[in-house]
């Protein structure tokens, strides 16, 4: 008997179908897996199920009963629970308030917090999610703050659970601890809709999945009768063959030198100690870690905009430490920064004007301090030819872009003239399958033309698929460096949680 | 296509602010048409008539273009009041103390040094704001009545002089007063200046490295200092050049008006710059059209008042409604921003929470 489902569940918003006579059913008991490239209508859907959004057509049943969802609110009482990426938890306050916010046991005029305490015990013995519920969700690591999350849903009584990309932010140590977790919870009688678009995670928990596309159901398939290749293909309407380095490396001179880096974060707490790397032309280097370990301050270090405490850093021969942005960027540095929409590009302004950022003050394309702007749009409009921007012109402005052309607009700016090194940071991070292939591919033509490249990810598959070597950041430190050759995922996951190489088994 | 959108939008905003004072007047037993014809002829009815409005405007086509310039690069200046009597007071300073310079001269030097001293003025808190992000309203309201005050001190102390019931400077010497362009009217050449500031500030947003630095930062500033634009300069020279022209619109009133700096004399020309930049939805040609409408309204109140007796508090009624309806519209475009951004799925951070 179906536990859930949605009928027929159509939603347009202005100009776009983001879901068009869905069908998504979920049997009681299983972990279902939604699968889909950005922009397919995933999040939609689950929207509508968690009472966010309301749906222009379709009916959804749940546990045999015709339902109506017109907030989240209903949706937990009826026992839909929803675990989001990223997490809405309140850090200065208890694991116990937090998961007893907006539901709390009253005595009298006061939130009656021990008999919360002890319900949120219980249930994290039931379902085996260690937590201390008196400690401050501020002092706990992300793993266990999805725990109190997912602890939070169950504590309002959710029999399905939604999980939204839950391993986005996991070391691989945390995503086994995570599928435990969730094959408890199974055993012990929940359902679990698990939104992602890894396909090894899918295939390593999941019973069914059902691949969306385009606002469309493609198909819902048994996982234990398919492979990772068919649902790629279902996801993105063709075969993928990703982009795989075959050719060694030769590695030419050093390009981009740190050495013994450190500096400290905002709140002045060491956060990078005594960085040192070197990337030669030729070659990407890839930057393993898990989000948090010193990634952002590292980028903000090499762009000029986070003082060091010690240590210097080199483009080609030239010594850069005290140079501001520009003059780094004018001595060969280019950066393809984590978060496009904020460090990337000016939304409001047009592609040309997005293009011109790094370049609109100097001769040819200004004299004095007048811009000669026909010559800048037509350096666009040589770009966007270049980089494949579909875009009606170079006058469209960027935020009504997709994503992935928006993505093409900075790696455009920043490869327009060959620089001596290159900084890519998650450059494929919320790309589809086809624009991130794109992008590896511009990334391994600039190896071969001689450009040193770091590449910063946190994406195994990408990083082995593309990098020539590897190093691990960990709390502020490099703590590993292999081949590509040499490296494997397991020693990678032991690296990025903190283990130091030996124990990793790494040889080098 | 995006521009007659714009105007579009202004036409509307003021036809409704007028409809409903319209309304107020009406409910207070006067002939709403009748008021507003009267407003009409005494604003552009006859060249006497036309000639009141350009002198009333040309304040405003200064401090609308002030805050404007800063309101692009995303800085909230409230201080164009303070900047507009550090510059009335510097050009008045040099028209009654270099009198031996020929005319032309000495007008030139009294702009200059009025811009100067503006500027000087504004890039105060941009210095702060820029090195210690020190939030610029906070100090630029409070620099104002320094401003205020320190003028108004200057011309009680220093520069008494010996006679003068009010608080005001020695008269301007008489090759520095702006002529009267038509009999009957001070309408006078500073509103030409106001003109050229007006082309200037044009060519500067369109054309100049400068403009174009001020669009990247004032859309999204995190952008502005990846990309090695050097934000903290920046800030600093646009708030002296936001100064620098709210000085000239004090210079030019003390030219072409008063002929001598009169403490307390603006009453706020500054502050209406920012209804002013408001009303012309931040553009220069937006500027210069809601200038000329407020001074065509300011110009008909005072007949208006004379002939059909209405106050010419209406005149501040529409004003208040006119802002009124631009918040509004601006609430109304924030509010369709956050609905439309479902439409965008591949933006997950815009997305959130549930990201694709």
């Amino acid at each position: 008997m179906t536990y859930l489902s949605m009928q027929g569940i159509t939603k347009y918003y202005p100009g776009v179908v983001a879901n068009n006579a869905v069908t998504f059913e979920v049997e009681q008991g299983e972990i279902h897996a939604l699968v889909g490239e950005n922009g397919a209508g995933k999040s939609t859907l689950m929207k509508i199920l968690y009472g966010l959004e309301q749906p222009d057509a379709g009916q959804i049943a749940f546990d045999g009963q015709q339902v109506s969802i017109p907030n989240p609110y209903a949706a937990i009482r009826m026992g839909i629970g929803m675990v989001h990426q990223h997490f809405q938890l309140i850090p200065s306050l208890t694991v116990g308030e937090n998961i007893a916010l907006g539901f709390e046991t009253r005595k009298g005029l006061f939130v009656d917090q021990k008999t919360v305490n002890e319900r949120v015990q219980a249930l994290s013995q039931q379902y085996g999610l260690a937590v201390d519920p008196t400690q401050r969700v501020a002092d706990l690591s992300v793993g266990i703050r999805q725990r109190v999350e997912i602890l939070k849903m169950l504590y309002r009584d959710a029999r399905l659970l939604i999980l939204d990309e839950p391993s986005a932010v996991l070391t691989p140590q945390e995503v086994d601890t995570l599928f435990d977790v969730i094959q408890n919870l199974v055993q012990q009688g929940c359902t679990a809709i698990f939104i992602t678009h890894k396909l090894r995670e899918v295939m390593a928990i999941c019973q069914r999945a059902t691949i969306l596309r385009r606002g469309e159901v493609v198909g819902t398939l048994k996982v234990a009768e398919t492979t990772p290749t068919e649902i790629a293909r279902m996801m993105v309407g063709s075969d993928v063959d990703t982009v795989q380095l075959t050719s060694e490396s030769h590695p030419g001179p050093l390009q981009l030198q740190l050495e013994n880096v450190s500096a400290e974060d905002d709140r002045r707490l060491p956060v990078l100690k005594g960085i040192n790397l070197s990337i030669h032309g030729g070659e990407i280097v890839g930057l393993a870690g898990v989000e948090g370990n010193g990634q952002h301050e590292l980028l903000e270090v090499l762009i000029g905009l986070r003082k060091l405490r010690a240590g210097t850093i080199t483009i080609g021969d030239t010594n850069v430490t005290a140079f501001d942005g520009r003059k780094r960027r004018e001595h060969g540095l280019a950066l393809i920064p984590e978060d496009r929409n904020h460090e990337g590009l000016s939304n409001d302004l047009t592609i040309w004007e997005n293009m011109a950022v790094t370049r609109y003050y100097r001769a040819p394309q200004s004299q004095g301090s007048v811009m000669r702007i026909g010559r800048l749009k037509d350096a666009a409009r040589d770009l966007m030819k270049r980089f494949d921007v579909r875009a009606t012109s170079h006058d469209t402005v960027v935020g009504t872009l997709s994503g992935g052309n928006a993505q093409k607009v900075v790696i455009a700016r920043e490869l327009a003239d060959t620089p001596r090194a290159l900084i890519a940071a998650q450059p494929t991070r919320g790309l589809d399958i086809g624009a991130a292939r794109f992008v590896h591919e511009q990334l391994v033509d600039l190896r071969n033309q001689g450009v040193g490249i770091l590449l910063i990810s946190a994406d195994l598959d990408e990083l082995l698929a593309v990098c020539d070597r590897l190093v691990v950041l960990f709390e502020g430190r490099i703590v590993g460096s292999l081949r590509r050759q040499d490296a494997t995922r397991e020693q990678l996951g032991l690296l990025m949680a903190g283990r130091t190489t030996e124990q990793a088994g790494v040889v080098s | 296509m995006k521009q007659l959108q714009e105007v579009a939008r202004i036409l509307v905003t003021l036809a409704l602010a007028l409809i409903i004072g319209g309304i107020i007047m009406q409910l207070s037993g006067k002939d709403a048409l009748n008021a507003y014809q009267v407003l009409w002829n005494s604003a552009v009815g006859t060249d006497r008539a036309i000639a009141d409005t350009l002198l009333k405007a040309t304040p405003l086509i200064f401090t609308g273009l002030a805050t404007m310039v800063a309101f692009k690069a995303g800085i909230f200046n409230v201080g164009v009041e303070g900047s507009l009597y550090m510059g009335a007071f510097a050009a008045a300073w040099v028209g009654f103390t270099f009198i031996d310079l020929p005319g032309l001269a000495l007008i030139t030097l009294a702009f200059l040094v009025g811009g100067l001293a503006g500027g000087l003025w504004g890039a105060i808190p941009g210095y702060f704001k820029a090195w210690f992000k020190v939030d610029e309203v906070v100090t630029t309201i409070m620099l104002n009545y320094v401003a205020i005050l320190f003028t108004e001190y200057l011309v009680l102390g220093p520069f008494f002089v010996p006679g003068m019931s009010n608080a005001m400077s020695a008269e301007v010497a008489l090759q520095a007063q702006l002529p009267r362009i038509i009999s009957r009217s001070q309408w006078n050449p500073s509103f030409f200046i106001a003109i050229g500031t007006f082309f200037v500030v044009l060519f500067m947003m369109r054309r100049m490295t400068l403009g174009y630095e001020v669009n990247v930062l004032g859309t999204n500033a995190t952008f502005a200092r990846w990309a090695g634009i050097p934000v903290r300069r920046l800030i600093v020279l646009v708030m002296f050049i936001s100064g620098f022209i709210g000085g000239l619109a004090g210079a030019g009133q003390v030219l072409g008006v008063h002929y001598r700096f009169v403490a307390g004399f603006s009453r706020g020309l500054g502050f209406d710059g920012i209804v002013v930049a408001l009303l012309g939805r931040n553009s220069p040609i937006g500027v210069l059209l809601a200038a000329l409408f407020f001074g065509a309204l300011r110009s008909g109140a005072a007949t208006m008042e004379m002939f059909v007796r209405i106050p010419r508090d209406l005149i501040d009624i529409v004003q208040a409604l006119i802002i009124f309806f631009i918040a509004i519209d601006i609430g109304f475009g924030w509010l369709r921003r956050r609905r439309q951004a479902p439409t965008e799925p591949s933006e997950p951070v815009a997305v959130a929470p549930a990201g694709d």
